[in-house]
Formats: structure tokens, C-alpha cells, sequence
């Protein structure tokens, strides 16, 4: 018992900082949120003072009216949506091709793979300026073949490739762990039974890669959904994601209890991911430990 | 011999596939030496924008901010982290659930969420303006669960088998420890702490939002840049923000196996294997 009490105190450096830091500043979400402002858009009470009294809802109210900003927040499903199954679609491959043919190549074609990751998230989507912008590289290209320019940024498109390049190695990694893990006997067992190379992987390896799957699309869908340095970058004002509507409240010349409200809208959205995720991959780990 | 043409199918996309995801930072290393302005073509060797990089006092600056706000960071998480570590793995109360959560929840957290909700505390509860100290606070918060989960499991996989022989030889709880824990968890640690500079020096998203006009870590400055207008220096810093990630994480990788008493070099990098 007094062992029990000495360890706990562990607990509380990193515990106390993660509530006041990382749980506290949510409620203050909430708290801006339903706030006032002075003319110049910045909240006039903390929580709204007095809170409960005074609660000011306008500003949920003016987000819920408002029919611009159900856009950027349903561009923000459809591009992180699509880029994660681009994602998976590209990365499914690479990762079963790493898992069972890498042989001794294995770590090397790894380290390729998970490179991208740590060039600087801002210089990457950077890069993809220099490449496709209007007198960019592969205009250049285009222009020694006689062809273009062609405008290739500033689209949707391009904010969805971006945002796919980005997350990429999120999807092929988790993948490639899940494949790596597969006994190879159990894929032979299916092909011994007369399974066809397609009814195998069917039958066999999708099912015991699910969880690989559903890891790296949560790691690419969350991130992309809250994004805004690509749209920003590479799309524009035309395609801008709920995440640069939420930047320009509080950087630009917007309201911050406006942009209080997205970001508190965000929260509860991306928690319910966040839960059904980690719960289901703690039963997988269950089920795992019973077998 | 169908079965090798299938095979030389996946090896032929997972080529052009890596090949797409290093043609950006192949170009950004290659115009970073360009003689000439264009991003079209080479014109030559030169190191000019890396000159031209340093001579910009507003950039030196924010490399310095950089440096120093992960060195902060990376103090600051692995003490809050390891200790956080061995709540979580030693204390059996019913406050462990709800720690474990609390701790892994920031790390899904989209950044932007981070961002905002300390740009609020700090401004309309602490009454902090944003600068130097926001920026610390903000970096130590995001990056403490990631020393946790490194250290925990190596503190995990070492068991109570080492540090209750050292008590039955004699050894007081805190000099097994101190002695026998410590030492066999410092690989990890070191890991966790490079780990955690190279996210810190990275980091633009919650940079972005915390940091004031003054003190602006380097990938916020290259983003007001970035605004402006593209320029043939941006790659340089680009390459130059590359190389200390990419020295950082080769240490990560050696240093353990250096220090790695019985670790068998067990690296932070097979750790974010479980990060992930």
C-alpha cells in the first residue's frame, strides 16, 4: 500500500502538467467561445464573465447559421478522406512488398520510406511549390516537351496530393508492421488448401493486417482533417480547409471566440476517432493475448 | 515464373512510389547548391543561398530560437516523461487508467487543436503574452508523451526480475534503482531525448500559434518567407532544417547502442515503431 502511494506520486509532475496544459486549455476553448469581443475581435472576458449568467451564445449561434462555413468544413472531410485512401491504396503495396520480398533490404527500404517524414513538414509541401508551381520544375519540363504551363497548384487536387504525400509514411508504416507480424506458414497454409493467390490474401492476409490499416488511416485522416499549411500553400482561398478558417480567426483579422467555436466544434469530432480507435486496437490487442 | 512477373510488379510500384516521396527533398537539396535562381535548371555548384541564409540576421536569429527551444524541451519532457514513465508502469491505484489516456491523447491531438487551445490559455487565463516562455511550455506539452511511451516500454520489457536481485544482494530500493534501473533505461532515455529535440526543432503548427513577433523559431520564420515569395535561400535553410533532423536521428540510432549495457542496441527508432 505505501509502495503503491510512492510510485503514484510519479504520476503527478507529468499528470498535473497534461491537465493544466493540455485538458484546462480545451475547457478555455469553450470558455473563449461563448465569450464577447472588443472591436478588435479579441475575447473582453475571461470565460465569458460572468460565465454562467452570461453565457454569450451568438457566436455559436452565427456558426451554425452561417452557410459559408459549411464548406471549408465538408472540403475538409472530402480531401482528408480521399488523401487517406490514396494513401492506403499507394501504401498497401509498398508495405507488403517491404514485409515479404524486403529480405535484407528490409531496414534500408524502411529508412527511404520513413525519410520523407523528417524533412520539415512546412519545406516539404514547400517542395511541392518549387515543383508544380507556375514557372516551377515540372512546367519547366513541360515547356522543353513543347507543352503547358499549366496551373497546378491552387486547385483541390493538388491540396489532396499534398496532404497524401505528407501522410504517407503514417500509412505505409503501421501497415508494414501489421504484415511483418503475419506468420508466412498461414499464408502458405491458405495456399496449401487451395486457396488462389487472390482468395489468400482475401481470406487471410487483409483480415490479419486489419489493424495496420485502421491505424494508418486514423494517422492520416486526423492529422489531415485539422491541416492548413497545404491548403494554404499549394490551393488557396478557393479550397481553403476548416483549419485556415480557423488560423485566419486568430492570426488573421478574424474573431478569436468565432474561432473558438470551430475549434471547439473540431474537438468533440476528432475525440470520437480518437476513442473508437484506441479502443479497438486495445480488443485487438485482447484478443491477441487470449489466442 | 508468373509468380516472379507478379512480384516484379510490386517491386516496380514500391520503386516509383519511393522514388515520389524522395523527388521533393532530392530537389530542395539540389537548387539549395544552384548557382543561379532558377528552379528549373542547374546552372552549377555554389553554396551562395547558404551564405545568403546566414547573412539574413532575421534567420540566424530564428535558428537560434530553434536551438535553444529544443534544448529546453527536451529537458524539460524527458524529466516530466521518465518520471511519468514509471507511474504508469509501477503504480497499480485506480488513477492509472485515466493517466495512460491522459498521456496518449495528446499525441493523436491534431496539432492545430494544441495550437489554439494553449494560444488561449497562455493569453486569457495566465495573461501571457506570447514569446519565448509560451513556446517552451507549448513544445514540453506535445512532446512529453512521446518519452513516456519510449522509456515505458523498455522499462516494460527489463521486468522486476534485475532490480529485485540487486534488493536481494542487499542494495536499498533507491540504490537498485539508482544503479541497476537507471543505467539499463538509458538507452531508452536517450533516445526519447533525441526523439524529442527533432520533433521540437520541426515543429511549425503549435510554433505558429504560440510564438510572438519577436522570437520566431526557424520553420515559422521560413513560412512568413514562404509568403513572400519563393526563394532559392528557403531551400538552403530547408536542407539545413534536413540535416540537424537527420544527425539528430542517426544519433538517436548509435548513441544507444553505444551506451547500450545488454540493450542490444535497442533504439528509439524500433520504439516509434510503438509510438505508431
Amino acid at each position: 500500500m505505501r509502495r503503491q502511494r510512492f510510485w503514484g506520486l510519479f504520476l503527478l509532475p507529468g499528470g498535473i502538467w497534461l491537465l493544466v496544459f493540455f485538458l484546462l486549455p480545451m475547457a478555455v476553448v469553450f470558455g473563449v467561445s461563448v465569450g464577447t469581443v472588443d472591436e478588435l475581435g479579441r475575447p473582453l472576458e475571461v470565460f465569458g464573465v460572468p460565465p454562467i449568467v452570461g453565457a454569450h451564445w451568438e457566436n455559436w449561434e452565427r456558426v451554425l447559421d452561417d452557410d459559408t462555413i459549411l464548406r471549408p468544413i465538408l472540403r475538409s472531410f472530402a480531401y482528408a478522406g480521399a488523401s487517406t485512401l490514396l494513401s492506403l491504396a499507394i501504401a498497401y503495396p509498398v508495405a507488403y512488398t517491404i514485409a515479404r520480398y524486403g529480405g535484407r533490404w528490409k531496414a534500408l527500404l524502411l529508412i527511404l520510406v520513413i525519410l520523407p517524414f523528417w524533412v520539415n513538414y512546412l519545406v516539404r509541401t514547400y517542395a511541392w511549390l518549387v515543383l508544380l508551381g507556375d514557372d516551377g520544375f515540372v512546367n519547366g519540363a513541360l515547356d522543353l516537351a513543347g507543352l503547358g504551363p499549366y496551373q497546378l497548384t491552387n486547385r483541390g487536387l493538388a491540396v489532396v496530393m499534398g496532404l497524401t504525400y505528407s501522410f504517407l509514411p503514417f500509412m505505409i508504416l503501421p501497415i508494414y508492421a501489421s504484415i511483418d507480424r503475419i506468420d508466412p506458414r498461414l499464408i502458405e497454409a491458405g495456399k496449401d488448401l487451395y486457396g488462389t493467390a487472390a482468395a489468400t490474401f482475401r481470406h487471410v492476409t487483409l483480415p490479419l493486417t486489419q489493424q495496420g490499416i485502421l491505424a494508418g488511416c486514423v494517422l492520416n485522416f486526423l492529422p489531415g482533417f485539422g491541416d492548413f499549411i497545404t491548403a494554404d500553400l499549394l490551393g488557396g482561398p478557393g479550397v481553403f480547409m476548416i483549419g485556415n478558417v480557423i488560423q485566419l480567426q486568430f492570426l488573421g483579422e478574424g474573431e478569436w471566440p468565432y474561432g473558438a467555436v470551430l475549434t471547439f466544434m473540431l474537438i468533440p469530432l476528432l475525440m470520437v476517432v480518437m476513442v473508437w480507435y484506441l479502443r479497438s486496437s486495445a480488443r485487438a490487442a485482447r484478443q491477441v493475448g487470449r489466442a | 515464373m508468373r509468380a516472379r512477373a507478379r512480384h516484379g510488379g510490386l517491386w516496380l510500384w514500391t520503386a516509383v512510389v519511393i522514388a515520389y516521396m524522395l523527388v521533393p527533398i532530392v530537389v530542395v537539396v539540389l537548387y539549395s547548391f544552384n548557382s543561379t535562381r532558377s528552379l528549373q535548371t542547374f546552372g552549377g555548384f555554389s553554396t551562395r543561398w547558404y551564405e545568403e541564409f546566414l547573412a539574413d540576421d532575421e534567420l540566424r536569429a530564428s535558428l537560434w530560437v530553434s536551438l535553444k527551444l529544443a534544448v529546453l524541451t527536451v529537458i524539460g519532457a524527458t524529466v516530466l516523461g521518465t518520471l511519468l514513465a514509471f507511474g504508469l508502469v509501477r503504480y497499480r491505484g485506480r488513477f492509472g487508467g485515466s493517466a495512460n489516456i491522459l498521456m496518449l491523447l495528446p499525441m493523436v491531438t491534431p496539432e492545430i487543436i494544441l495550437g489554439v487551445s494553449l494560444l488561449l490559455l497562455f493569453s486569457q487565463v495566465l495573461a501571457l503574452d506570447s514569446g519565448f516562455t509560451t513556446l517552451v511550455i507549448a513544445h514540453i506539452t506535445f512532446s512529453l508523451s512521446f518519452v513516456t511511451v519510449i522509456v515505458r516500454s523498455r522499462l516494460v520489457a527489463l521486468g522486476p526480475d534485475l532490480e529485485e536481485a540487486a534488493q536481494d544482494l542487499g542494495a536499498t530500493p533507491l540504490q537498485a534503482l539508482r544503479l541497476v534501473v537507471i543505467p539499463n533505461l538509458l538507452p531508452a532515455i536517450v533516445g526519447g531525448m533525441l526523439l524529442t529535440f527533432a520533433i521540437s526543432f520541426d515543429d511549425f503548427t503549435v510554433s505558429f500559434f504560440n510564438s510572438g513577433i519577436g522570437e520566431q523559431p526557424l520553420p515559422v520564420r521560413i513560412y512568413t518567407q514562404i509568403k513572400f515569395g519563393i526563394s532559392p535561400a528557403i531551400n538552403a535553410v530547408g536542407a539545413t532544417l534536413f540535416a540537424v533532423t537527420l544527425l539528430t536521428l542517426a544519433l538517436a540510432l548509435l548513441v544507444p547502442r553505444l551506451l547500450g549495457r545488454g540493450g542490444r542496441g535497442e533504439s528509439s527508432l524500433g520504439s516509434i515503431g510503438d509510438v505508431v
